[in-house]
């Protein structure tokens, strides 16, 4: 069973969906995926206290203006952290929730159990340029990210009333405010990956169009022994294309760093 | 009545690609045709003096092919030149789109010093897909608008140096060189769409508001809007600050002003503005508040609207002299519209310049009760 509460985290109203029991595990989605409980959080809950927050701005929270920079986020959750009294949690990050799990990690790895980034956005990769989301319509937006396209159907909204067409366009307006320009990457991050001390699991999808393959060696050579595993059936979202065996290899390694402790 | 004669410069390509901005290569331009046309656009601006027009109005787009002038300030140049008369409007730099909009302030006071203080400078934000070209965060648009309007216009009106301290722009002397001619500077104008934001905080500074491609409906709706402001603000709207941007096709006869605007006015709204959603409403571009109303108007895409739409629906004016007239009296004396900005898109450069002359001699004379007023004395400063 999941619970769904409402939070204030220093001013900032937060939606929050918990559920099952272990070690606290802290998941961070990426653009749409805010405040829906798949199968892939269904697993982890079987091991693991997983605690699943809506980033400002998505998942119908308020506009979040406040937030200029990836840090903003990064804070943010360290914040939230606090309040909820982790003291340690084990991070999950898909794309842009990873980009915002890097930054963490190079800010509190000490916070930090584990890291799990699946195809995270976030770094510049020499000879990759993310293709441009923002101006893509839905056909070519869920074709790029899917290589699976009937996983999308998991993030059809709820509706398409003028409510529901307001709370994407906040979605997107609160994705661009921090990932316009420079386009989904901080130019500081990428330096910085070697201060990440936790250790660390990189998911990626083997047919990503977003972040290719390319980009998952970078993250895999730039954070001190990180392991790359590749998932064969799936685009830019495995967690959502194959979310049984990601889900068993993201929670293997999490029990093991659990383990090691 | 004053008119202004409104040059997109278009490069009129007819295409089957999705988009006419940002995406539509610019393999389809033909640096040869687009000289032929620059030369014919400007030759129609200043024979429109020559014709009687009280103002000549270029505006800013990029990577398009419906306007092709990502620089407006350039073609102003070479229009203060050419001219002796007539108001130069530029409708208008899009501010947010620069990096360093001191620039702006700069190139207005030279225009207005070289041209004896003919300049009317629009501030605009840009239309959406305008970030995707200039790859600005259209979520900073209306910030970095609102910034660089008053760093511009602190820098004509404060002597300087002085330190400006923005969230965007930042600068430890702002002291341009030439000070603009006009006292205290240039007219500004705020060439819009209908946002709430924009029409309170044109109103409150005295700036003409300008719609541009709209329903009447909604100009009567905005303009009354935009009068209430200003009475909030402490005064009464002067009509010219009431303008408003719409194509205008004259000719002997009704039925043939129809076929030349079916055959060339639409190709505007068809051709010219067509792109995807998306570019249109890059996020953050709009606030809530006003996507809001938006959804709640239902307005249509440019390219979902059929002539007759365009027709009934008042966003453009077709006709013989007479038919044109009488649905110019409309704008005049209901809507209380100061300042008529119009193209004339007839086809060819030759059927343009005898449809401005058409324009000139059988509709203009009936609206000109204010020769002698001057639209821009206490307005736009």
């Amino acid at each position: 069973m999941t619970r769904a509460r409402e939070l204030t985290v220093r001013g900032v109203p937060v939606r929050l969906l918990s559920g099952g029991a272990g070690p606290a595990l802290l998941f961070l989605h990426g653009a749409g995926g805010a405040g829906r409980w798949l199968p892939f959080q269904d697993h982890l809950a079987r091991r693991f206290a997983v605690e699943f927050p809506s980033h400002p701005g998505h998942g119908g929270s308020p506009a979040a203006e406040w937030i200029e920079h990836i840090s903003d986020l990064a804070f943010h959750y360290l914040d939230l952290l606090d309040l909820l009294e982790l003291e340690r949690v084990h991070l999950v990050g898909a794309s842009f929730g990873g980009w915002i799990a890097a930054e963490i990690a190079v800010m509190a790895a000490h916070r930090l159990t584990s890291l799990v980034l699946i195809d995270p956005v976030g770094i510049k990769v020499d000879g990759w340029i993310y293709p441009f989301l923002f101006a893509m319509d839905l056909p070519e937006l869920v074709s790029t990210v899917f290589h699976d396209v009937t996983a999308a159907l998991a993030l059809v909204p709820g509706g398409e009333g003028p409510d529901t067409l307001l709370e994407l366009a906040r979605e997107r307006a609160a994705l661009a405010r921090v990932a316009w320009n420079p386009y989904l990457y901080d130019p500081l991050l990428r330096r910085r990956l070697a201060r990440v001390t936790t250790p660390t699991l990189l998911c990626w999808g083997e047919h990503d169009r977003v972040a290719s393959l390319a980009c998952a060696r970078v993250w895999a050579a730039e954070i001190p022994g990180a392991r790359l595993e590749i998932f064969g059936g799936s685009g830019h979202v495995p967690h959502l294309e194959e979310p049984a065996p990601v889900a068993a290899v993201v929670g293997d390694f999490c029990a093991a760093c659990e383990g090691a402790r | 009545m004053k008119f202004y004669y409104f040059h997109l410069m278009p490069y009129p390509l007819e295409h089957g690609e999705p988009s006419s901005w940002v995406t539509l290569s610019n393999r389809h331009y033909d640096p040869a045709v687009g000289h032929v046309l620059y030369n014919q656009y400007l030759d129609q601006l200043e024979y429109a003096e020559t014709l009687g027009w009280d103002g000549l109005c270029v505006n800013e787009h990029h990577q398009n092919c419906y306007g092709t002038m990502p620089s407006p300030n350039v073609m102003a140049a070479m229009l203060v030149r050419r001219t002796r008369r007539a108001r130069i409007a530029i409708l208008g730099n899009g501010l947010p789109l620069r990096e360093n909009p001191l620039r702006v302030a700069e190139e207005i006071a030279m225009l207005d010093v070289a041209s004896g203080g003919r300049v009317i400078s629009g501030f605009v934000r840009g239309i959406g897909p305008e970030y995707y070209s200039t790859a600005v965060n259209p979520t900073h648009s209306r910030e970095r608008f609102y910034e660089a309007a008053e760093l511009i216009l602190r820098a004509w009106t404060e002597p300087g140096p002085f330190p400006f301290d923005g969230r965007f722009y930042r600068y430890p002397f702002v002291n341009p060189w030439p000070r603009p001619l006009q006292r205290p500077h240039p007219p500004v104008w705020c060439p819009s769409q209908g946002s709430a934001e924009t029409v309170e905080w044109a109103a409150r500074r005295r700036f003409p508001y300008l719609m541009v491609f709209t329903p009447i409906k909604r100009i009567a709706q905005i303009y009354g809007e935009y009068r209430e402001a200003c009475e909030r603000s402490g005064y009464t709207a002067s009509r010219y600050q009431l303008t408003v941007n719409l194509p205008i096709v004259v000719a002997e006869s009704d039925a043939k002003a129809d076929a030349i605007a079916r055959r060339n006015a639409l190709w505007v709204y068809h051709v010219g503005l067509r792109m995807p959603l998306q570019f249109w409403q890059p996020p953050g571009y709009t606030t809530e508040a006003s996507l809001r109303r938006l959804l709640a108007a239902g307005l249509k895409l440019p390219t979902e609207l059929s002539f007759e739409d365009l027709e009934a629906g008042g966003y453009i004016i077709c006709g013989s002299p007479g038919t044109v007239r009488d649905k110019l009296r409309v704008f005049a004396d209901e809507l209380r519209a100061g300042v008529v900005c119009s193209g004339f898109p007839a086809g060819t450069h030759e059927a343009t310049l005898e449809m401005m002359q058409l324009f000139a001699e059988e509709v203009m004379p009936h609206f000109r009760e204010d020769a002698d007023v001057d639209e821009t004395a206490g307005v736009g400063r």
